[in-house]
C-alpha cells in the first residue's frame, strides 16, 4: 500500500468509474445502514440555536427593499425618487438607470441559461418583478414607505399567461427584449427527444388513445425566504447568503466591479430555511445581492435584503404546463408507442422532456417526446424538488389511462412493460451482469412489499365501484417510476484529522438542507477509517473552498458519497504509513514509529484505535497517536526534553467525483432501480372534497446509508406530493395578470391533518451506481406521488379529472354536480 | 408652567424642582436604590425568565421585539401573516404567533421562547433529535413550543390532540408524522421523572 500519486491515480480511476457496480464495498458495516444516528444538527434545531441567513445581524447593517412591477407587462418611461430620498432614515436610493447598474451584466452571465441580464431592469415582464429601484434605509419599514413614494410613468404592454395561446406565432412577445422571434425559447439537451418510429409503433398497436392533461402553476413555499446580506471588509467581501450552492455565487461574484479574487471572497451558507433546489439558481436571487454590494460600497455600510412572503411566490415548479399524448398499446398491455408534447411554462431548464422516464425504464419501442418551453408573463418555473416532476407525471397519466382502458391492474401493466431504453428485461438483466451487479428484479421487489402492506389485492377495484359506508366513494391509485440520481454532479471533500484528540473533521462548503446529509457522510467516513461516529463530524457551514453537491438533484449520495470515501480511504492509508514509518525529520533524525518494525498492512484501525492485526493488544488510541503533536505544538517540548515519541504528521486528504450520469444525452447507464407506490382516498360527492387515508412507499435504495433520512424523504415526499396534488395552485387574474394568492393563507400547504398514516418500506438491492449500491432517494418521491392523485381519484369516482390540482370544485364538475 | 421647573421634573415620580442639585437631592431621598427610570414608550416584560424594560415602537411586532432588538433568533418567520405557526412564543402560559401580537402590547407579560425551554432542559428537544422531527429545521422552534404549550396545559396528550394542538404549525418538509411520536415520547419522560 502506498500513498505514491501513480497508485492514487489508478486507485481514483477504480473509483470513479461509476458505470459499473462498486467493486469494493466494505465487507462489514457498523455505522452505515444503522437506523438513529443522532441528528448533528439536531440539538441546534430543536434549540433554536441553529443560524439562519434571514437571522443574521451585523453592526451598522442597513436594509435594502425593492420595487415591484404593478403590471406583467411593462416599461418604466419615467421615474421620480426624489420624494423617497428625502424621506427621513432613507440611506440610498439605487436607480435603474445609475451608470453603474446600466453597465454591469454579470448577473446571468455564468450559467449562460438565467433570465435577465441585469441586477435592476427598467422593464418587467411579470406582476411582481423587482424592478426599477433599490431603496436602502435604516429599516425594513422605512424602505418600505419610501418605496410607496417613488412615482412612475409606466408603458402597459401586452402579456400573456397561457403556453398555448402564446406559443401562437400571431401572440403578442411577452419577453421582446429576449425572444424576438416567437415566445418559444428551448434550449437543452432533451427539448427533443425519440428512439423507434412512431408512426410505425401506432401503426402496430391494437389501439391508440389521445387525451391531454394539464398542470397549473404550484411552487416551492421556502420557510426562509431568499435573503443576503453584504459587508465589505476593505476589498474583501463577506456574505452571508441563502443559497443551496454557494461556490456558484461566489464565482459569479468574483466577475463584478471589474473582478474580485476569489481568495478575497469570503461568503457564509448557514442552515437553509428549504428551497427544494432551483429557486437559488435563479438571477433574482443575486440581482439584489448585486444591489446590496454597490450600496453597501456606497454607504459603506453593510446591507440586508430579505424577500417578502410575496415575492417568494414570483416563480414555481418546472411541471407548469399543458401536455398532449398520444399512446399506441395492444390488448396485452404492451405499450408500443408513445408521443408527446408539453407546452412548459417558463422553465430555467426547458430540458425534461416529457418521454425521457419512459426512455429510462420501460420497454415501448417507439417514443418520440417534444418540449416546447414557452415564456409567458409569469416568473421561472425551476426545479422545485426535482426537473423530473413533467416525466414522471406524464408516465403515471399514461399508465393509469392504458390499465383503465384494458381493464387490467395496473400493477401487472408495470411489470409487463419494465425495461429500460426500449429494451427488455432480458436485455437490462445482461446489463447487471455486464457492470457487475447481482441481477434482482426491482420494480417486482417493491411491488410485493407495497402489495402486502397496502393489500393492493382487497383494495384494487373496478372506477367507480366502491361506495362506503359513510356515503364516500373509495379509490386506490398505483404508479412507479425507476429511481434517480443522475445528474451530472461533481463534487469534493477533505477529512483532517484533529491534533490532540484525533477526531476527524469532514471538509467540504455545502448547505444543509435537512436530508441529514452530513451524518450520513460521517457514517461512510467512520466506517471506511474505523472511527467511532461520534469522532467524525461535519460543519458545512464553515467555508473551506471544497465544493460538494449539495442534496439537491438526488445527487448527493452519488457524487459526495464517492468522494467522501475515496477521502476517507486515503486518509487511512496515509494514517498507517504514518503510524509505521518514521516522519517528521529534524536536526536528530526522524521520530520513531508508533508500531516499530511493521508495514501499514500489518495495521488496522476500529473503533478509533490503530492496531496490530495478528496481535490486537497491540494497540494505540488515534488520539494518544495524534496528541503529542498537538500538544507539543510545534514538537519543540520534545526535542527540549530529549523525549523522543512517536509523531505523525498532519494527517488530512482530499478527493472528488465527478458523476458521468444519464443526464447525459448519450445515456450510458440502464436504471436498475425502481419505486412503487400506492394512495387510498376516500371522495364525499356532496362536497367534492377528497381524503388521502393511507399511501405506501416503497423505495429500492440500492443501499440505505441512513435509514431515518431515506424515510423522512419517503413521508416527507409524499405529504408534499399530495399537497401539490390537493391543494397548490398559484392564481393569476386573466385580466389583469396579478398574482391572487401570494400567501399562505390564500395558498394552501398540507397541515398535520390532511392525510392519514405514510407508511416507508425500503428494498436494498445494491443495484445504484453510487458507493455500496446505493443510489439517491430525497427527489422521488416528491416528485412522483403528486400524480397518483390522478389514478386514486379516477378508481373513486371513475371520471377523470386531466387538471392539476384536483380541486373539490373539479371533482364536483366531474360529477355533473355543478 | 415654569420652563426651567419642568426640565427639573422626577423622572421617577414627576415631583417639580428647581434647579439639577434639587433635583439630584430629591431622587437620592425618595428614590434611593432604584434604577434607572424606563424612558417613555418602555414597556417591561419577562423573557424566559429574565426581566427586560425596553422602548418599543408602536409598529414593532413582538417576533421584530424578540428576534431582532432582544437577538433570540429561535424563533423564526415564516409566513409574517399568522397561517404557519412559526413565530410561535408562549404568553403569559398560552401559544401565541409573536407575528400577530405588537410588542407594546406586552408590557407585564410573562414570554417563554424555544431558547428558555431548552435552557429549562425540557425533555421535548432531545425527543425531538431522537425522532428527526426535523428536516430544514427553520419551523420547528415553533413546533417544540407549541407542543411544550400543549403539554403545560396536557401532560399526558393523545396522538390526535397533539395532531390537533400542531394543525396550525406548517412544515414544508413534511415532517408531520414525527412530531407526535415526539411529544408523547417527552410526555412519557415527563411523567416517569414525576414518580
Amino acid at each position: 500500500m502506498s500513498t505514491h500519486p501513480e497508485n492514487q491515480t489508478a486507485r481514483a480511476l477504480e473509483l470513479l468509474d461509476n458505470l459499473k457496480a462498486d467493486m469494493s464495498p466494505l465487507k462489514e458495516y457498523k455505522h452505515i445502514g444503522v437506523k438513529g444516528p443522532r441528528r448533528i444538527d439536531g440539538l441546534a434545531k430543536a434549540s433554536g440555536q441553529a443560524d439562519y441567513t434571514m437571522d443574521v445581524q451585523v453592526p451598522g447593517m442597513l436594509y435594502m427593499r425593492f420595487l415591484m412591477s404593478p403590471y406583467p407587462h411593462a416599461k418604466i418611461l419615467k421615474m421620480d425618487t426624489g420624494k423617497a430620498a428625502r424621506l427621513a432614515g432613507v440611506r440610498n436610493v439605487l436607480r435603474f438607470d445609475d451608470p453603474e447598474v446600466g453597465k454591469e451584466e454579470i448577473i446571468g452571465k455564468v450559467a449562460g441559461f438565467f433570465g435577465s441580464d441585469r441586477p435592476l431592469s427598467g422593464v418587467a415582464h411579470m406582476e411582481g418583478e423587482l424592478v426599477g429601484a433599490a431603496v436602502t434605509a435604516d429599516s425594513e419599514a422605512i424602505a418600505e414607505e419610501a418605496l410607496a413614494l417613488i412615482e412612475i410613468d409606466w408603458e402597459e404592454r401586452p402579456f400573456m399567461l397561457d403556453p398555448v395561446a402564446a406559443s401562437d406565432p400571431a401572440a403578442p412577445l411577452t419577453f421582446p427584449e429576449r425572444y424576438i422571434d416567437g415566445n418559444h425559447w428551448n434550449r437543452g439537451a432533451y427539448d427533443e427527444l425519440a428512439h423507434g418510429d412512431v408512426k410505425k409503433g401506432f401503426a402496430a398497436a391494437d389501439k391508440v388513445i389521445e387525451f391531454k392533461f394539464s398542470r397549473t402553476a404550484n411552487t416551492w413555499v421556502g420557510p426562509e425566504r431568499p435573503c443576503g446580506v453584504w459587508k465589505w471588509n476593505g476589498d474583501c467581501p463577506e456574505i452571508w447568503l441563502k443559497h443551496q450552492r454557494v461556490h456558484l455565487p461566489k464565482s459569479r461574484i468574483s466577475q463584478w466591479f471589474g473582478g474580485i479574487p476569489m481568495n478575497k471572497i469570503q461568503i457564509h451558507s448557514l442552515y437553509q430555511g428549504a428551497s427544494f433546489g432551483g429557486w437559488c439558481q435563479v438571477d433574482w436571487n443575486l440581482g439584489p445581492l448585486w444591489c446590496a454590494a454597490l450600496v453597501s460600497k456606497r454607504t459603506g455600510r453593510p446591507v440586508k435584503y430579505i424577500f417578502n412572503r410575496r415575492e417568494d411566490f414570483f416563480g414555481g415548479s418546472m411541471d407548469e404546463g399543458v401536455y398532449f399524448v398520444k399512446v399506441g398499446f395492444n390488448k396485452d398491455g404492451s405499450i408500443t408507442a408513445v408521443e408527446a408534447t408539453l407546452y412548459q411554462v417558463n422553465a430555467i431548464w426547458p430540458v425534461f422532456n416529457p418521454v425521457l422516464h419512459l426512455h429510462d425504464n420501460t420497454t415501448i419501442p417507439h417514443l418520440k417526446g417534444q418540449c416546447k418551453s414557452i415564456w409567458v408573463n409569469k416568473g421561472h418555473t425551476v426545479p422545485t424538488r426535482c426537473e423530473m416532476l413533467p416525466p414522471v407525471l406524464t408516465q403515471t397519466m399514461i399508465f393509469d389511462r392504458v390499465a383503465a382502458e384494458l381493464g387490467m391492474d395496473p400493477i401487472e401493466l408495470a411489470l409487463k412493460n419494465d425495461g429500460a431504453m426500449g429494451h427488455d428485461m432480458a436485455w437490462v438483466n445482461e446489463e447487471k451482469k455486464q457492470r457487475g451487479f447481482q441481477v434482482r428484479d426491482s420494480l417486482k421487489e417493491c411491488v410485493e412489499k407495497g402489495k402486502a402492506e397496502f393489500k393492493w389485492d382487497e383494495s384494487w377495484h373496478k372506477p367507480g365501484a366502491r361506495k362506503l359506508p359513510n356515503g364516500r366513494l373509495h379509490g386506490v391509485g398505483f404508479t412507479w417510476a425507476h429511481e434517480w440520481d443522475d445528474s451530472c454532479g461533481s463534487g469534493e471533500f477533505a477529512i483532517r484529522i484533529e491534533r490532540t484528540d484525533g477526531t476527524a473533521s469532514l471538509l467540504a462548503t455545502g448547505a444543509d438542507n435537512g436530508v441529514d446529509a452530513e451524518n450520513t457522510y460521517c457514517q461512510i467516513a467512520a466506517d471506511e477509517i474505523g472511527l467511532r461516529l461520534e469522532d467524525v463530524h461535519y460543519n458545512p457551514q464553515q467555508y473551506v473552498g471544497f465544493y460538494r453537491m449539495t442534496p439537491d438533484s438526488s445527487t448527493n449520495m452519488s457524487v459526495n458519497g464517492w468522494a467522501v470515501r475515496h477521502a476517507a480511504r486515503i486518509l487511512k492509508e496515509k494514517i498507517l504509513e504514518s503510524a509505521t514509518g518514521p516522519t517528521a525529520l529534524t536536526q536528530r533524525g526522524g521520530y520513531q514509529p508508533a508500531f516499530p518494525d511493521t508495514s501499514p498492512q500489518d495495521l488496522d484501525i476500529q473503533d478509533s484505535h490503530i492496531f496490530l492485526k495478528s496481535d490486537p493488544e497491540r494497540r494505540m488510541s488515534l488520539a494518544d497517536f495524534v496528541r503529542m503533536a498537538g500538544e507539543s505544538g510545534c514538537f519543540s517540548t520534545d526535542e527540549f526534553l530529549g523525549v523522543r515519541t512517536a509523531w505523525s504528521e498532519p494527517l488530512f486528504a482530499s478527493s472528488y467525483h465527478v458523476q458521468y450520469g444519464a443526464y447525459n444525452p448519450v445515456n450510458p447507464r440502464p436504471r436498475f432501480c425502481r419505486q412503487a407506490h400506492f394512495m387510498e382516498v376516500e371522495v364525499d360527492t356532496e362536497t367534492g372534497e377528497i381524503f388521502v387515508t393511507r399511501i405506501v412507499n416503497v423505495n429500492d435504495v440500492g443501499k440505505a446509508i441512513n435509514r431515518m433520512s431515506c424515510e423522512g424523504q419517503q413521508y416527507g415526499g409524499s405529504i408534499m406530493g399530495v399537497s401539490r396534488a390537493k391543494f397548490e395552485e398559484v392564481v393569476h387574474d386573466p385580466v389583469t395578470g396579478v398574482m391572487l394568492n401570494g400567501n399562505l393563507i390564500d395558498y394552501k400547504i398540507a397541515t398535520m391533518q390532511d392525510l392519514g398514516p405514510v407508511s416507508t418500506i425500503l428494498v436494498e438491492t445494491g443495484m445504484g451506481y453510487g458507493p455500496y449500491g446505493l443510489i439517491g432517494v430525497g427527489e422521488d418521491i416528491g416528485t412522483v406521488v403528486p400524480g397518483l392523485m390522478a389514478p386514486a381519484v379516477f378508481n373513486a369516482i371513475g371520471v377523470r379529472i386531466d387538471d392539476f390540482p384536483i380541486t373539490p370544485d373539479k371533482i364536483l364538475k366531474a360529477l355533473g354536480k355543478i | 408652567m415654569n420652563k426651567d421647573i419642568k426640565n427639573y421634573a422626577c423622572p421617577y415620580c414627576g415631583e417639580k424642582c428647581r434647579s439639577a442639585d434639587e433635583l439630584k437631592e430629591h431622587v437620592f431621598q425618595a428614590h434611593k436604590g432604584r434604577g434607572l427610570p424606563a424612558p417613555e414608550g418602555s414597556i417591561k416584560l419577562t423573557v424566559n425568565k429574565a426581566e427586560y424594560v425596553i422602548r418599543v415602537a408602536p409598529n414593532w411586532t413582538l417576533y421584530y421585539l424578540i428576534h431582532d432588538k432582544l437577538g433570540l433568533t429561535g424563533t423564526k418567520q415564516f409566513c409574517d401573516q399568522g397561517a404557519c405557526g412559526s413565530c410561535t412564543m408562549i404568553v403569559d402560559g398560552k401559544p401565541v404567533l409573536s407575528c400577530m401580537l405588537l410588542a407594546i402590547e406586552c408590557g407585564g407579560k410573562v414570554i417563554e421562547t424555544v431558547e428558555g425551554i431548552a435552557a429549562d432542559g425540557h425533555p421535548l428537544i432531545e425527543a425531538y433529535v431522537n425522532n428527526h422531527a426535523m428536516q430544514c429545521g427553520y419551523c420547528t422552534p415553533g413546533f417544540v413550543v407549541t407542543s411544550k404549550a400543549l403539554l403545560d396545559r396536557h401532560p399526558d396528550p393523545t396522538e390526535e390532540e397533539i395532531v390537533e394542538a400542531l394543525a396550525g404549525n406548517l412544515c414544508r418538509c413534511s415532517t408531520y408524522p414525527q412530531h407526535p411520536i415526539a411529544v408523547r415520547e417527552a410526555a412519557g419522560k415527563m411523567k416517569a421523572a414525576k414518580k
